[in-house]
């Protein structure tokens, strides 16, 4: 199944039950692939199933969705019972009834002030029970969890405006189960703050529905849940870079005119939101989002202003500043072109309509968005509007060391620079050194990001949703091998990885990928040297497709195979050895196939 | 064809999808085999979101036709003159 990026959908989308309807049945390809999602709830499915297989229509129209559903009223025996073979995700949504069922309007268990510590009680058993199986059947199956959505009934002897110490008790269990929920790798838990926005509390129990039909939401709050979980299932790849105006942009005022120490970013200078703006950019780049800076501005005043100390973004977080006159098409264009990635995964920020315009004509896949400027609350949007488009579930080491990897990548793309003017010479003198390290392992979130997000130096563009990645470890012939590397100009950390089955001394090659930031410097030949030295390979059969970005894979094969690559190309150990150029990397690594 | 009665068969449509116009107009819970207990209730809750209404769960039972919804609507929007 493809995990590629699809449309944005960060707006908040009041689906009626009609459209979803319409939407959940709309035909798909009969070659479509299909996505098996269990939605376990205690109550009746109802429309939240309707509404999440629309959500999923939308964001992913060309795969059939499955949703199916457990037994009603046994929410955990559900999860318990489910097996993980029979699905590739599994949506899971608690509500207070869940934990007890007189947290629910649906049973006259009592709500006497003497049954309500046994609730409570009852309500953390049932909690460690969940956390028990959530934990389990999350290291199988990819699984997004909300907690409790409704209101509590009033059971509790407090006034409803006084939080006591039972209902605050029971609280802090949920808040518990989320935290701890919150840390296994392949959970991820539905924000509240977000569901909030989407849908307000108040409007989220429809007391009629749930007790006559069972379905406890109204069709808002369903539709809500429905998108959020929809989103969590995608799980989009987050975006790679931004480019950044500077005047009136990163800072207040025009840096020309106002002078280094006229720009501000201040609370005392009614200018505070471009400090949160640099803030929260710096914080990207921490997270190993690219940042570039494409200003109409002269360079020497931009670099006086990234001199001075109250900056809150280093211009070290920051590669290339584009600081000139040119229109900004060309800034941003030549800042892609350095990055080596698609428009269509970065997003420019300008205050200008015009500039915002004239760069959205030039990339019309781009993500070109306003920087509201006096809009305080228009500003605070745009940030959360970037925390959904970049954000990601863990920053790796890879992350931080990207941008300094592509800084130093100038010195790859023209060595002549250097004193050693031969390829051979140059690659010599990098004192690069590669480590592989080959397994059967499937928890390497950087592998599975690596092969999910590369399009150039991909053998054939397939991606991976979590359940397939998992799925395919469970043949024993099958193998991973990641390499990471670095040389003397500073590490890039993981940045190839190879997979694929090995019998008989053959490796058959499923995925194959290699950073962009890793080019010319014949790490995919040390890959190969690798299968056939270290795995003991006497033939390599590639599982080739083209794509239409993977012209540079096309061409290594081309090259090494006398000719153009057609699916299950064949490379022999002779053949391989006849063809290799120079290697010079020191190269470390272990095989565990 | 009233506007209502455009957007009741609408209605009808997301719920049992693939049929003509015709065949929705004359559907009933007795003669259409798929028309079960969750066709009613989300019938309801769609026929409800569509119109702004709110159907008393002791009337559900009766409508069981679209002629039933029809004639419903139609009482509602006489009763709202």
């Amino acid at each position: 199944m493809c995990v590629g990026r699809a449309l944005q959908v960060d707006v908040i989308y009041k689906m009626k039950l009609i459209e979803a309807l319409e939407i959940a049945k709309r035909p798909v390809a009969a070659a479509a692939p299909q996505m098996r999602v269990f939605l376990a709830c205690g109550f009746t499915p109802l429309y939240l199933q309707t509404f999440m297989a629309a959500h999923l229509r939308l964001l992913l129209p060309e795969v059939r969705f499955i949703v199916k559903t457990g037994l009603f009223g046994d929410l955990v025996g559900s999860v318990e019972r489910l097996d993980p073979s029979s699905v590739d995700s599994l949506a899971v949504v608690i509500e207070w009834a869940d934990l007890d069922p007189r947290l629910g309007l649906r049973t006259h268990g009592g709500w006497k002030p003497m049954d309500l510590a046994g609730i409570v009680k009852s309500a953390e058993e049932t909690a460690t029970r969940i956390l028990r199986a959530l934990t389990e059947i999350s290291s199988h199956v990819p699984t997004v969890v909300s907690l409790p959505t409704l209101p509590l009934p009033p059971l509790f002897a407090t006034r409803p405006i006084h939080a006591g110490f039972l209902e605050t008790r029971l609280h802090c269990t949920v808040a518990s189960l989320a935290e701890s929920l919150s840390q296994q790798p392949g959970l991820r838990v539905a924000r509240p703050q977000q569901l909030g926005e989407m849908s307000p509390p108040t409007g989220r129990h429809d007391v009629k529905s749930d007790l006559t039909t069972g379905f406890p939401y109204s069709l808002h709050h369903a539709s809500s849940l429905g998108d959020l979980f929809a989103r969590m299932i995608h799980n989009r790849p987050p975006m790679k870079g931004l480019i950044t105006d500077l005047d009136d942009t990163l800072w207040a005022g025009i840096v020309g005119e106002d002078g280094v120490d006229g720009i501000s970013w201040h609370l005392d200078r009614h200018t505070q939101m471009h400090g949160l703006y640099q803030q929260f950019v710096a914080s990207l780049a921490g997270a190993g989002v690219l940042v570039g800076v494409a200003s109409k501005n002269d360079a020497a005043v931009v670099s006086r202003a990234f001199e001075r100390d109250d900056l809150l973004i280093s211009k070290d977080d920051i590669f290339p500043f584009e600081t000139h006159w040119s229109c900004k098409s060309e800034s941003v264009r030549r800042i892609v072109q350095v990055w080596n990635v698609g428009a269509d995964s970065v997003v420019f920020i300008d205050d200008s309509p015009m500039e915002i315009a004239e760069v959205q004509a030039a990339f019309p896949q781009m993500e070109c968005r306003l920087f509201p400027k006096n809009d305080y609350q228009g500003i605070l949007d745009l940030l959360k509007h970037l925390r959904d488009l970049f954000g990601r579930s863990i920053v790796t080491e890879e992350d931080s060391l990207r941008l300094s990897s592509i800084r130093e990548s100038g010195i790859w793309r023209d060595p002549s620079q250097f004193a050693e003017v031969s390829s051979d010479a140059f690659l010599k003198s990098a004192e690069a050194c590669i480590v592989f390290d080959g397994g059967h392992a499937t928890g390497d979130g950087r592998a599975f990001e690596l092969v999910n997000k590369t399009n150039q130096f991909n053998l054939n563009g397939k991606r991976f949703s979590e359940s397939e990645w998992r799925q395919f470890f469970t043949d024993p012939d099958t193998f991973i091998v990641t390499a990471s590397y670095k040389d003397k100009y500073g590490p890039l950390g993981k940045i190839a990885v190879v997979m694929g089955k090995l019998q008989d001394k053959r490796v058959h090659l499923n995925s194959w990928v290699l950073s962009c930031r890793a080019f010319s410097r014949r790490i995919e030949h040390q890959c190969l040297k690798y299968l056939f030295d270290a795995m003991g390979a006497n033939e390599i059969t590639f599982g080739y497709q083209a794509t239409p970005r993977n012209g540079p894979i096309q061409e290594f094969l081309t090259g090494l195979l006398t000719g153009p690559p057609a699916p299950g190309a064949r490379l022999t150990r002779e053949q391989f050895v006849a063809r290799i150029p120079g290697l010079f990397h020191r190269v470390e690594g272990t095989v565990h196939v | 064809m009233s506007e209502r009665e455009t957007r009741l068969i609408r209605c009808f449509a997301s719920v049992f999808p693939g049929l003509s116009v015709d065949e929705l107009r004359s559907m009933n819970s007795e003669s259409a085999g798929n028309w079960d207990s969750l066709s009613t209730v989300t019938l309801a809750a769609v026929v409800q979101e569509e119109f702004d209404l709110e159907i008393a769960p002791e009337v559900l039972p009766r409508l069981d036709s679209f002629d039933a919804f029809r004639t419903y609507l139609h009482r509602l929007s006489q009763a709202g003159e």
